[in-house]
């Protein structure tokens, strides 16, 4: 059993979707190459499934008089699951968050289906020990009630109408049309992207915890969404990246860069000290966090611009200053 | 171009390319000085053919910039699932593989000469038996077949998938695929059952997403399968260090425990016990290679229990080198926080603190008491407070000295602005 399988290749996949076809031209082959291969494919695969004079290709199809392809086999190329994804499957019933997407019923069925096979893995193998202690509880129903019409919604391009508690503890009704669903692992919450509606028109970009919805509602009216998703990111990026030159001392340039692996940014080393500037790309409502894990690298990072993110920082650290060396 | 094929036969080579592209975007072909410039090229182009547009290109006074810039928060699939569909193969391996889930697709069971004699007469195509045999045994292996003795003949059909396993036949498992498709470790695996079934996440997003993670799938197995079996391994540890050309690593026998992840950092670790030691270590899963199953750790059980008492002594993932000896003081933390304008600090402090204790000293001020094992791990974390730190107490002399020095040098570098309120 293992991961890094060729059943599981780019090669495998596009062989077997053509043999599914049935009949094909030259054309089909390419496209289902370009549509499913690497960049470099077409380079390799076509000679390959296409009948070859000296016998290099693969055999599986044959050319027929009319010049197109046939697949020498006989029936479609299903395979079933294989072992890995039966185990992998095992051992996800064992996350709650799946019961967010199951009913009790729905659960118990794939629990029976899979009841000889061995988890992949067990939970307790893993650990993390900086994930918040505040986490959704993923099992309460009517959390999970709320997860089922928000992705209910999602997936249908419904609008729905919801009751949210805010973090100062007031209540607001919105009308708003979701576009995606986030899940931080570190927080472990879930959040749902959406764009407010006013007047039928949709309007801005918010995001609401899904832990503070009161209550949720499909609507039967939604507006005209094109374009919804790719605007909602716009909404939320920042006008400018953050600039900042990272030292390689106590192996900040490696921490760094792993650190940040999960931002957009452009990195560039100075060959002369050694040090790293680094663009960093954002959203804004995630200032305050990304500041403060800037800050948590000392004196390793400095924090150039744009002016007014580093005066935040700036007046930080005076204030630990003062704290620290009171006169 | 001759000889060059976009497939490779090992992962382990190719993915600590792919890591170096991914997280150190700077660094040109001159910083690779242990491999060939061949091997690097094409190395580059098999990340650049893989990668499509996640590898992007940038013109720097250096030469030529490799860097993955990926907003992992924004991304519907890991782009570096794609290592995992690029394994090599031979012809008989993938001819082999459509034939005999063809001829087997009707259910029944076969043996190996019923096997032979059919690709001959339905398919026209003689393979050697050892080939055809291998490869039965190779997919009830895989799980693809299911192998069954009569006799003194093994016979082989087709396993079966349960219509409630089959993401067509069950929208509401596909979604639950659809957002498992992102995790941390075997994502991949979820992702390609979607594609398998021409399925797609379009809706699921991940914050804090080291999507680099995917690489250490590979190894992930072998560890977890140790530990089921409370086993040791050989493994090789190299050093993660950018300036140090550790070619030859560190060979390790050791007692796999558990894999530690930091949300923060990204870093996930192997922690284990190191018999020749007596001791606990983590190592660096980005940073091992060459990991093999030994035999059943006898003292397996009183190990665990041990490690498990000290992992509620460890902030992160550092067991320290002083395990069983003289510890660090107590670390205690204070914080400034106004408890009527600034509860969002006290929430902070009570989801992040871990195992630390948490008492309000006096009015607006909060007081963290950590009796780990190492508390250097803490001031990381800790300087994301930086602001509200009335006093750090207790830990190590070192410690204590290191912060007010970087606090003397943070104030220098930002030129010592006024401050107000903090949010």
């Amino acid at each position: 059993m293992t991961i890094f399988h060729e059943i599981y290749g780019a090669y495998y996949r596009i062989t077997a979707r053509l043999l599914r076809r049935g009949r094909m031209t030259r054309q089909d082959i390419t496209d289902a190459i370009a549509q499913d291969g690497f960049r470099d494919s077409m380079l390799f695969l076509p000679q390959k499934l296409i009948p070859q004079p000296d016998g290099s290709d693969w055999g599986l199809l044959h050319e027929t008089a009319d010049g197109t392809f046939e697949p020498v086999t006989k029936h479609l190329p299903e395979h079933p699951l294989t072992l890995l994804q039966r185990r992998w499957l095992r051992a996800k019933l064992a996350d709650p968050k799946i019961r967010l997407f199951l009913t009790d019923e729905q659960y118990d069925a794939l629990e029976a289906a899979l009841a000889e096979t061995p988890p992949l893995f067990r939970p307790d193998q893993f650990r993390c020990p900086d994930q918040f202690a505040d986490g959704d509880c993923m099992t309460d129903p009517k959390y999970r009630a709320v997860f089922r019409i928000a992705l209910h919604a999602l997936r249908n391009g419904t609008a729905i109408l919801l009751a949210y508690r805010t973090a100062h503890g007031a209540v607001q009704r919105h009308c708003c049309l979701p576009v995606a669903m986030e899940y931080s692992q570190k927080n472990d919450k879930f959040r749902l992207y959406c764009r407010r509606i006013r007047r039928g028109k949709l309007t801005g970009s918010t995001v609401f915890n899904l832990g503070r919805i009161i209550s949720i509602r499909m609507l039967r009216e939604t507006p005209e969404n094109a374009q919804t998703r790719a605007r909602f990111f716009e909404s939320l990026r920042c006008a400018e990246p953050v600039t900042v030159r990272v030292t390689d001392e106590r192996s900040g340039l490696a921490r760094f860069l792993m650190e940040f692996a999960a931002y957009e940014k452009h990195t560039e080393r100075d060959t002369e000290t050694g040090s790293c500037t680094v663009q960093i790309w954002y959203n804004r409502s995630d200032e305050t966090e990304l500041l403060i894990q800037l800050l948590s690298f000392g004196p390793v990072l400095e924090i150039l611009s744009p002016p007014d993110f580093r005066q935040k920082a700036a007046e930080r650290v005076a204030a630990q200053y003062a704290l620290l060396f009171p006169e | 171009m001759a000889g060059f094929s976009e497939l490779v036969k090992t992962f382990e080579k190719t993915k600590s390319y792919i890591r170096d592209f991914f997280i150190c975007g700077f660094r040109t072909r001159g910083d690779f000085q242990q491999k060939s410039s061949r091997t690097y090229d094409d190395e580059r182009r098999r990340a650049e053919s893989w990668l499509g547009g996640a590898l992007r290109f940038d013109d720097s006074v250096r030469g030529r910039q490799i860097f993955l810039s990926v907003d992992s928060s924004r991304i519907y699939e890991n782009p570096l699932y794609q290592m995992y569909a690029a394994k090599s193969f031979t012809s008989n391996d993938i001819r082999l593989h459509f034939l005999l889930l063809d001829l087997l697709a009707d259910g029944a069971a076969r043996s190996l000469n019923a096997v032979m004699e059919l690709l001959v007469t339905e398919y026209g195509v003689e393979f050697d038996p050892q080939t055809v045999r291998g490869k039965l045994r190779e997919y009830a292996d895989e799980g693809l077949l299911i192998a069954e003795k009569r006799s003194n003949a093994m016979f082989y059909r087709l396993a079966e998938t349960e219509p409630v396993l089959r993401l067509h036949e069950n929208p509401a498992l596909a979604e639950a695929v659809r957002f498992f498709a992102a995790d941390d470790a075997f994502g991949v695996i979820g992702a390609e059952m979607l594609r398998e079934a021409g399925l797609q996440n379009d809706i699921f997003l991940r914050k804090h997403n080291y999507i680099v993670h995917t690489l250490e799938d590979s190894i992930l197995p072998e560890l977890l399968s140790a530990m089921e079996q409370k086993s040791t391994v050989t493994l090789r540890a190299y050093s993660a260090r950018f300036d140090t050309d550790d070619r030859e690593g560190k060979r390790f026998e050791a007692v796999p425990m558990q894999i530690i992840g930091s949300l923060q950092t990204g870093r996930r670790y192997l922690a284990a016990f190191i018999p020749a030691e007596d001791s606990f270590h983590s190592f660096r899963l980005d940073y091992l290679g060459e990991i093999r199953q030994g035999a059943v750790f006898p003292d397996y059980d009183r190990i665990t229990e041990k490690y498990q008492a000290l992992s509620r002594r460890v902030f992160g993932v550092s067991f320290g080198s002083l395990q069983g000896g003289n510890d660090a003081e107590p670390l205690r933390l204070t914080i400034r926080a106004n408890p009527e304008t600034e509860q969002f600090i006290l929430r902070r402090l009570e989801r992040e603190k871990r195992c630390g204790v948490l008492t309000q000293e006096c009015a607006g001020h909060y007081t963290l008491v950590f009796d780990v094992i190492d508390p250097n791990e803490i001031m990381h974390w800790a300087k994301t407070l930086i602001g509200r730190i009335v006093s750090v107490e207790g830990g190590t002399a070192m410690l204590r000295e290191r912060f007010a020095d970087d606090i003397r040098r943070m104030q220098a570098m930002y030129g010592g602005a006024k401050h107000d309120d903090l949010s």
